[in-house]
Order: structure tokens, then C-alpha cells, then sequence
């Protein structure tokens, strides 16, 4: 499900935000796929499925002892190509995010943030991804929801093919959430393996 | 320092980060803290807190200045989720 939605932004514009949302399901407990989250960027295997992410550095993190949260804050550097005409207005293909997290241990629930710090002129992307366990099976299996939201700046250089821009957008991001599920699944695959080793 | 080593002849990426060993334990140390200890309810401390030293002095030292305080502007402007009585984060030493 996608749409153009219209929404007001800080000085009282009217302006187009693409966004769409997507909803899967792990058939595997919520600790183990917030586990797999954790992993997804880092497990050699998955670079090369996930190989537009180039680095990932953890900036700060804090854990709250009597409320069971952890607050990290990561850096995350994306290899994103655009079209030529694009790259001649941008003039780079690299992109860095920032990544906020809270896990909620007692709740058991997981919220990322990742947003755009370069690039700022030109485009604002946020997406938001939550890991809940799943209300029918919550000891079993675990829901994701995500979230994204691309805009291009209205008088940005690229605000005359902004439809197409985002369009484009959009399509990478599809594909890269595919490759990041994929990638989950398989690291879930792996750690109930582990596990399972581990009761013997 | 002496720190960043040029092993990575093991081309599983393209990092070329000098902290890229220190980071590595530091996220293996979490890894396995997150999934044997927090999920599991033990979140009353933190563990990794010398690995954690290790790579996070790294990055002090070698993480582009512009880079980092950017980064860092930028988790402040967007309504960190952290409360206060935050930790300190990277150092911003002048180099």
C-alpha cells in the first residue's frame, strides 16, 4: 500500500510526501528476530545481499536498567546510485543516515528510526520499522511494520522530476526491504539452529 | 595509536574503516549480550563496556570530525530518544 499523501510542513507548506507501508511476518519469537536485526548489517554472508550498506557504526548507546530500554544511535553509510541526471545534480553516490533504536526488553518491543543526513537539501527520507510479537502467536512468531516516507525538497534542484525521483526512490527501497527480509530470515534460520543446538 | 590494522586481507566487504576489528568485537560482545542476557530479562547492566571504550576511542580518533559532529548535530536536532542524564557521546577531540 502506497500513496502521495499531503501533509503540512514546518513553515505551513503544503507539500508531497510519497509514502508507503509494508507488513510482514517471521514465524519466529520476538527475541530472536530483534536478534537477527541487530545482525543483519554485520554477518559477512549478508553483505553481499545487503551490499549497499557500506558501514555501520555504532555512535551511542544507553541502556535504562529500571525500565529495561536500550537506546542506540547508529551511523549508517548507503551506497545509493541514481540515474545520471540525478548524479549530475547531487553529484555523489553516497548517502549517510542516522539510525535511532529503542528495544523495550519488558514490553517487548522494537522501534528503529533511520533518516537522511546528507542529502538534506535534496531529499528527506525517514523510515521507521517495529518488531512486535505477533498478537495471535506472541511467543512464536513476531511482526514487522514499516514505514517510509520520501520527499523531495520543493526547491531543490531535483524538484522538477521530483515524481520521478521518488518513484525511483521508492522502487530501491522495495527491493532493499525484500533483500533485508531476506537476509532476517535467514539469520533467524540460523539462530534457531543455534539454539536448538544448545538445548541438546 | 598502533591501532588500525591491515589485515583485512579477507575482502568479505568493501569497509575500509580503521576501526573495523574494534568494532567488530564490540558488536560480536553485544550480539551476544542482547540475545543471552536483555531479551532474556537480565537488563538490569550492560555488558562489552571495554570493547565498547576500544572502538568508541577509535572512532574519536579517526572518524572525520565533519563526519561525526554532523552525525551528531543531526540525532540532536531530530529529538534524540534518549532521555536525559544521556551518555556522553563520541568525544569530539581535536585533532
Amino acid at each position: 500500500m502506497d500513496a502521495h499523501s499531503l501533509s503540512i510542513n514546518s513553515d505551513s507548506r503544503i507539500v508531497m510526501v510519497k509514502a508507503y507501508a509494508q507488513e510482514h511476518i517471521y514465524k519466529h519469537p520476538w527475541e530472536r528476530v530483534t536478534s537477527a536485526s541487530w545482525r543483519k548489517f554485520a554477518d559477512p554472508e549478508n553483505k553481499r545481499t545487503l551490499s549497499h550498506i557500506l558501514e555501520v557504526d555504532t555512535l551511542n548507546h544507553k541502556l535504562d536498567p529500571l525500565s529495561g530500554k536500550l537506546y542506540t544511535t547508529r551511523a549508517l553509510t548507503i551506497h545509493a546510485p541514481g540515474p545520471w541526471f540525478v548524479r549530475k545534480i547531487i553529484g555523489q553516490d553516497i548517502c549517510h543516515c542516522v539510525e535511532s533504536t529503542v528495544v523495550d526488553a519488558q514490553s517487548k518491543s522494537m522501534q528503529l528510526t533511520t533518516r537522511n543526513v546528507s542529502l538534506q537539501k535534496f531529499i528527506e527520507v525517514e523510515e521507521k520499522i517495529r518488531y512486535d510479537p505477533h498478537p495471535d502467536h506472541p511467543t512464536e512468531w513476531t511482526v514487522c511494520r514499516q514505514e517510509t516516507s520520501i520527499r523531495i525538497k520543493p526547491l531543490s534542484a531535483l524538484a522538477s522530476m521530483a515524481e520521478k525521483v521518488e518513484q525511483r526512490c521508492a522502487e530501491r527501497f522495495m527491493q532493499n526491504s525484500v533483500k533485508g527480509r531476506e537476509v532476517m530470515e535467514r539469520i533467524c534460520k540460523y539462530l534457531e539452529a543455534e539454539s536448538s543446538g544448545m538445548s541438546l | 595509536m598502533g591501532v588500525g590494522k591491515r589485515d583485512e586481507k579477507k575482502k568479505s566487504s568493501t569497509s575500509t574503516s580503521p576501526c573495523a576489528l574494534l568494532r567488530s568485537a564490540y558488536h560480536n560482545c553485544f550480539n551476544r549480550w542482547y540475545s543471552e542476557k536483555f531479551v532474556k530479562g537480565q537488563w538490569d547492566k550492560e555488558e562489552c563496556a571495554s570493547e565498547w571504550k576500544k572502538y568508541r576511542d577509535c572512532l574519536s580518533e579517526h572518524l572525520d570530525d565533519k563526519h561525526l559532529s554532523r552525525f551528531l548535530e543531526a540525532e540532536a536536532a531530530f529529538g534524540s530518544v534518549f532521555q536525559e542524564g544521556r551518555e556522553t557521546p563520541v568525544k569530539n577531540t581535536a585533532k
